[in-house]
């Protein structure tokens, strides 16, 4: 019974996942696609509005089955954030054209939204790995989603190949960390490892293991499948993908080294390297900002864009894993969150314009100012926080990253070198960002005239737009408000 | 001959490299799902030779879970495999080419 009570975010959502599909397949057959859209998406937000209700709610500490479910305020937030995610996906889809298969649809994002959770509060690699499946077999399905679209089923098809590929890195990397230790709980594997040194098994574990999240998390060199599915995927299926799935990944990546593997950190200092898994991450870190950020100005299409700016905010955010310590933590998070937001929200926009002129590519945005003022602002608000402009929240996650990733103790400024890159890099950045923006507001005089007509906004799709620039704003101007709890939560769990 | 944690660990080893293998260099996409299955399948093995030399039965128990998890991904896979046909009429990665930058 304490079972159901600590995990009661998580059943309700699959209850509501379960609902979703059955009032769309018993209820509201042959009705039209919007409709049902409509009414599934409000059984879902409720559904979601409910579960961050709990989450928040709730000043609960336990640790069921030896790690298996830990619940605690950090857990707890990092849930809210992931449901609040979910909402605005299922908010944007709303005006979606790409399925009939409404309730089908419905149900996969909120059934990967429990595996996320799961995942949030696993600490044991039985769970982890089980929840990390739960998420990703979803994904994949959402990524197909589009039948009609001939490269949707290409996009998946390579996402389920590296995706396997991944989990069975990880798995071997698991199977080692088990057999070294005698333990499946993260907590006793490091009492296990500690004392042992590095010995090559220990080597071939944090070898693997990384290389499987660093393809969940699309780390360089292991991203080739992420430009691919997002633009292949239904927009809002990439924008999930882009989101909850990292925030998840990230935080679950954060523990695994962290906890798992403390004591066999190494060192990624300048000039100092020491075996262990922070100069892996270190390398995988340094080669994602800076192809990450060079090959997404070559781009034309905004969705793979993006694709290749979430590679490279993926390597400042392993910066922050590699910080080791609590104000890393909590700076990955804020970071994580605050890019999950804007990064949701211009897909959104992607969607909007991808529906009215029937691509993506950065021409089809020539004008939009003038198209879609409110459209455009809002875009210009999640652009620029992604390229960190100050006064918007992407400012202060890379003000917190990389501010721990300096201050890491014992590293005596070690990691400074990397921190410099990161700063370089985020300024090429810019020109990227800037080019979008560019299009959408600075429009040339040849296309001014066929770019005249307004573009019509689907209702939901803007509320959530706006809702989420607001959200972008206000962390920007007050980032105590997520780091509080961050925090808070983090000195507990602790 | 007295076998070993060693022994299984190599054979482990080697199924995983053979499935990699398999994985990087097989064109057709149900012969490189045969692979993945086959990397899985030396994390069982492993997991199931440490189980028994580390007297703890945690590592049995997370094989089982595994080999539920693997029927499931075939499971997607091979459904994404037929959507992709549907459209496509292949099974071959060369044709996979509509995604590039």
């Amino acid at each position: 019974m304490e079972v159901l009570k600590l995990a009661a975010p998580e059943t309700v959502l699959v209850v509501i996942a379960l609902a979703v599909l059955a009032v769309d397949l018993l209820a509201l057959r042959g009705q039209p696609v919007s409709m049902r859209f409509g009414i599934g998406a409000a059984v879902a937000g409720l559904g979601c509005a409910a579960t961050m209700l709990m989450l928040l709610g709730r000043h609960a500490h336990a640790n069921l089955f030896d790690g298996m479910l830990v619940v605690d305020p950090l857990t707890n937030v990092v849930k809210a954030a992931i449901v609040l995610l979910t909402l605005f996906t299922v908010l944007i889809s709303t005006a979606g054209k790409f399925t009939e298969h409404v309730g089908e649809y419905l149900a996969l994002i909120l059934l990967a939204t429990v595996g996320m959770m799961f995942l949030v509060s696993a600490e044991d690699l039985l769970m982890i790995f089980i929840s990390l499946e739960l998420l990703s077999l979803s994904l994949y399905v959402l990524t197909a989603f589009n039948k009609r679209n001939i490269k949707s089923a290409e996009a998946a098809l390579k996402y389920f190949l590296f995706g396997g590929m991944a989990a069975a890195f990880t798995l071997f990397g698991l199977s080692l960390l088990y057999g070294m230790s005698g333990s499946t709980n993260l907590h006793r594997i490091a009492e296990g490892l500690a004392g042992k040194g590095m010995d090559p098994l220990l080597i071939v574990a944090v070898v693997t293991t990384l290389i499987g999240f660093g393809f969940k998390v699309a780390a360089v060199p292991f991203h080739l499948w992420a430009p691919d599915a997002y633009e292949g995927a239904p927009t809002p299926s990439a924008a999930f993908i882009a989101t909850g799935s990292k925030v998840a990944s990230f935080f679950i990546l954060a523990k695994i080294m962290m906890i798992g593997f403390a004591g066999a950190e190494g060192s990624a200092a300048w000039r100092t390297f020491i075996s262990g898994w922070m100069p892996a991450m270190a390398l995988l870190a340094a080669l994602s900002m800076v192809l990450g950020n060079l090959t997404a100005i070559a781009q034309t299409s905004l969705k793979r864009l993006l694709a290749y700016s979430a590679i490279a905010h993926g390597g400042y955010m392993l910066l922050a894993v590699m910080a080791n310590n609590e104000a890393g933590m909590a700076g990955l998070l804020y970071y994580v969150i605050t890019y999950g937001l804007a990064t949701l929200g211009a897909f959104g926009v992607v969607q909007v314009v991808e529906d009215a002129t029937g691509n993506d590519s950065i021409i089809s945005f020539t004008g939009l100012s003038r198209r879609a003022p409110a459209l455009s602002l809002c875009l210009l608000v999640f652009l620029l926080s992604l390229g960190g402009i100050p006064p918007l929240a992407g400012f202060f996650g890379k003000f917190f990253v990389f501010s721990a990733a300096v201050g890491a103790d014992g590293n005596h400024l070690g990691l400074l070198w990397l921190v410099i890159l990161a700063i370089a890099m985020s300024a090429v950045s810019f020109y990227y960002y800037l080019r979008v923006l560019k299009a959408a507001y600075v429009a040339d005089g040849a296309d001014v005239t066929q770019a005249t007509n307004m573009m019509a906004v689907p209702v939901a799709t803007l509320a959530a737009l706006v809702l989420l620039a607001f959200l972008v704003v206000i962390l920007g101007c007050a980032p105590a408000l997520l780091m509080g709890l961050l925090q808070a939560g983090d000195q507990v769990g602790h | 001959m007295n076998v070993g944690l060693e022994h299984y660990l190599v054979v482990s080893a080697v199924l995983f490299a053979l499935g990699l293998l398999g994985v990087v260099t097989r064109r057709n996409i149900l012969v490189i799902y045969m692979s993945l299955e086959l990397m899985l399948n030396a994390a069982n093995l492993a997991l199931v030779a440490f189980s028994r030399f580390n007297n703890n039965l945690d590592g049995q128990v997370m094989v089982f879970f595994i080999i539920t998890v693997a029927a499931a991904e075939v499971a997607v896979g091979l459904a994404l495999i037929v959507a992709l046909y549907r459209r496509r009429q292949t099974t071959h990665v060369e044709d996979l080419n509509l995604l590039k930058h």
